[in-house]
């Protein structure tokens, strides 16, 4: 009886959904809106376009500006960030003494669940959309996005889809954070059992993660739209760059994974709430398994494909040369991102399946391997006999090819069967992937936060911390991911609150880790949140005298433009109605100059 | 076309993705050989698929990047990547890309000067660097601190 009311509520909620839609259609002819030429928000080429922003708040809730959006997705990966790694740093004291002591065991399990969700989807997806929207468009020579207010609306997704997933910590009555680990493995996350996990809490983390997948995918279609038609008209296939390169297979990832998350998530929605049995019956855990994982593995290269071409990018400007078989990269970006929807079973190695399948993807997994060394050899001969240049930003690439070294060799052994069925579930995976999640996307991602500094905010940082950041940072993700390494090869399970007093050593020299990159990161927040509002103003377009060296690259000649029309630096008021939309500011800009 | 299109050096180019390609027609053939687990017409057939489809995206995938990438280098000027759209960006004097595939070329330096660089690899860089970035060192930051200070 019960279902029955809440089924017409529901079908009274989809009813009133649909006539929302269609008065928003009727209400307003949003075809009115669409550019006049070129795909452009505002024809920005034109110089008018400054005029067009409010100032203060409302321009960054209004704004369709795709640089504006890319520092509004940079505040929000950010954010996210500090709220994942503090979480973890919680994880990390209560796993000093063997026992329970700081903080519940279903808490540290909700707190794990919550920093895998928060560091894959809230920091990961979006500070590389930080990064993308604010560059592709200028490395281009496009006006702006394809589609600047679809681009606006995947952004403001994002805040409600965090506030969804972090619900359960928020003091509401009756929910509690969801306890499944990011893999949300059935029948555990269908409610089933003797467990909390029929609460509310998980469904509306659900919804967070549905929302933050629909997100990705506006995204993606935007830039995908993007780099095919607005490219400039010299940027050919031939000219285009190599993080350009990576955001469009990046793109085209998440096109075809986040689609079918969205949709297991929606099968495993009905099978709590309805009554179906997608995941609950018979199979039902190796379904869900092979659904997540064909999402899931693709989402790994979702996630690094982009750092790589940052790494890729920052590398050869501070070698003083060329990246070493640029299309090689470009080619073996191409076939990651194939080859990675091929070997999601072997996250599955353990559950008993056909060994001939378990072999077919073994293969692939270790043909995918190819690829990713043949970057990383790419990027180590850059770097051999070049002019080195060990600014910080360099040392974030440096950092990441080191760390994406132990982490892809250690990912090679167990994509090989007997040994992960060995290692299969105990902390040596979670070493390997922190390897490349933390020490590798991380790193990619300080590493252009540092380069293009000067680009965004028109101010230098401070070298003596961003060094120390980096050092803190470096030291401290070896300390801990290779004591997990370590932890793992000793047996130490996984996902564990509580463990056997024979790895307290290990954990706890973890912990110094996790505590020291607690410390360079909070360097780095000093630095970046200071040195924007104080730093050293930027006079020259070419901070990193990359046109000594031949190197200067379409984005800082934008920058240049932008400093020799003497228009905002990025930071005060007075000039914030001088920021223009993107593309060219031409003659009429000079009229501002000197206001 | 195709020939011309998929020329020594664009094939060169493409080997990286070849390497994959024959682990997975390794992979094939092993299994097809030996088959330890014996064979079974739906385990198998999956098995084989698994590989299969890979291999034939991955192949046309490569075709038709190659394709691309290679077609508008002919069709139109090369510049060194995220330059095209530079002020004043000189195109690359040749027609394909870095020469660091190429040991015998001499394009390694950041832009192609002409002045008849005949070493290998390594020895074009020392040159072109030396040059280039004995003042750039970490100056930007430097003076940023300085100044910031």
């Amino acid at each position: 009886m019960e279902v029955n009311g809440q089924l017409a509520l529901t079908v009274l909620m989809g009813l009133f959904l649909v006539a929302v839609a269609a008065w928003l259609a009727r209400v307003e002819n949003w075809r009115s809106y669409t550019p006049v030429a070129g795909g452009g928000a505002f024809g920005q080429k034109d110089s008018y376009g400054s005029e067009e922003k409010p100032s203060g708040v409302i321009r960054w809730l209004t704004t369709v500006d795709h640089k504006d959006i890319g520092i509004l997705y940079g505040a929000y990966g950010l954010i996210a960030f500090a709220v994942g790694g503090l979480m973890v740093v919680v994880m990390r004291i209560e796993l000093i003494d063997p026992g329970m002591s700081l903080i519940s065991n279903t808490f540290y399990n909700s707190l794990l669940t919550s920093h895998g969700i928060t560091m894959l989807f809230l920091f990961g997806t979006p500070i590389i959309a930080a990064f993308s929207n604010y560059l592709v468009p200028l490395l281009i020579g496009a006006d702006d996005m394809a589609f600047p207010r679809i681009n606006a609306i995947a952004f403001w997704l994002l805040p409600p889809a965090a506030l969804l997933i972090w619900a359960g910590f928020f003091p509401l009555p009756d929910v509690i954070p969801a306890q499944t680990a990011w893999t949300m493995y059935t029948p555990l996350s269908t409610g089933a059992g003797a467990g909390n996990q029929a609460n509310a809490g998980v469904d509306l983390m659900l919804l967070g993660l549905h929302l933050s997948g629909v997100s990705a995918t506006m995204g993606a279609i935007n830039f995908i739209a993007t780099i095919f038609t607005e490219r400039g008209d010299d940027v050919s296939w031939a000219n285009l760059d190599i993080f350009s390169w990576t955001i469009l297979t990046q793109s085209g990832l998440i096109l075809f994974a986040f689609p079918l998350l969205g949709s297991a998530i929606v099968m495993l929605l009905f099978d709590r709430n309805f009554g179906t049995a997608f995941f609950s019956g018979e199979g039902g855990a190796i379904l869900w398994q092979h659904l997540f994982w064909f999402f899931g593995h693709p989402e790994v290269y979702i996630l690094v494909l982009p750092p790589m071409g940052i790494v890729s990018y920052v590398i050869p400007r501070f070698s003083g040369r060329r990246l070493f078989g640029f299309k090689f990269v470009v080619y073996s970006t191409l076939a990651i991102g194939v080859l990675s929807f091929g070997v999601w079973a072997h996250h599955m190695f353990a559950t008993g399946m056909d060994p001939r399948l378990r072999a077919s993807f073994m293969a692939v997994s270790l043909a995918i391997a190819i690829p990713s060394a043949v970057k990383t050899f790419n990027w180590i001969t850059t770097m051999w006999n070049g002019r080195v240049r060990l600014t910080t930003p360099m040392l974030f690439s440096v950092g990441f090819v080191s760390n994406f070294i132990i982490g892809g060799v250690t990912g090679v052994f167990l994509a090989s069967i007997p040994v992960d069925l060995v290692l299969h579930d105990t902390y040596y995976v979670v070493g390997h992937f922190h390897y490349v999640v933390m020490g590798a996307i991380a790193f990619a991602g300080f590493s252009g936060l540092y380069y293009w500094f000067p680009l965004y905010t028109g101010r230098m940082y401070q070298k003596t911390l961003g060094k120390a950041h980096f050092w803190l940072s470096m030291i401290g993700t070896n300390i801990t991911f290779f004591a997990m390494i370590l932890l793992g090869y000793g047996g130490m399970p996984r996902r564990y609150a509580t463990f056997l007093p024979q790895f307290a050593t290990l954990h706890q020299l973890a912990t110094v880790g996790a505590l020291l990159l607690l410390v360079g990161q909070i360097i780095f927040v000093w630095n970046f949140v200071q040195s924007w509002l104080e730093g050293p103003e930027i006079e020259d377009g070419d901070p990193w005298n990359l046109r000594q060296s031949g190197l200067y690259t379409a984005e800082w000649d934008w920058f240049d433009q932008k400093q020799q029309t003497a228009i905002a630096d990025g930071g005060d008021p007075d000039d914030e109605t001088a920021l223009t939309d993107g593309g060219h500011v031409d003659e009429p800009a000079d009229d501002r100059s000197d206001a | 076309m195709a020939n011309k299109i998929f020329d020594r050096d664009t094939l060169l180019d493409l080997t990286v993705n070849v390497v994959p390609l024959f682990i997975i027609a390794f992979f094939v053939v092993a299994f097809a050989v030996l088959s330890p687990f014996g064979i079974d017409p739906l385990a198998s057939s999956i098995q084989f698929g698994l590989l299969a489809v890979p291999f034939v995206l991955l192949a046309i995938l490569t075709y038709f990047a190659g394709r691309a990438v290679a077609g508008s280098e002919q069709s139109g000027e090369v510049y060194l990547p995220g330059q095209a759209g530079v002020r004043g960006a000189k195109p690359l004097e040749e027609d394909h890309g870095p020469a660091a595939i190429d040991p015998e070329s001499t394009d390694d330096a950041p832009e192609v000067e002409g002045d008849g660089e005949d070493d290998a690899d390594g020895d074009a860089e020392d040159d072109a660097d030396g040059d280039a970035e004995d003042d750039a060192d970490g100056d930007a930051e430097d003076d940023a601190d300085t100044k910031d200070a």
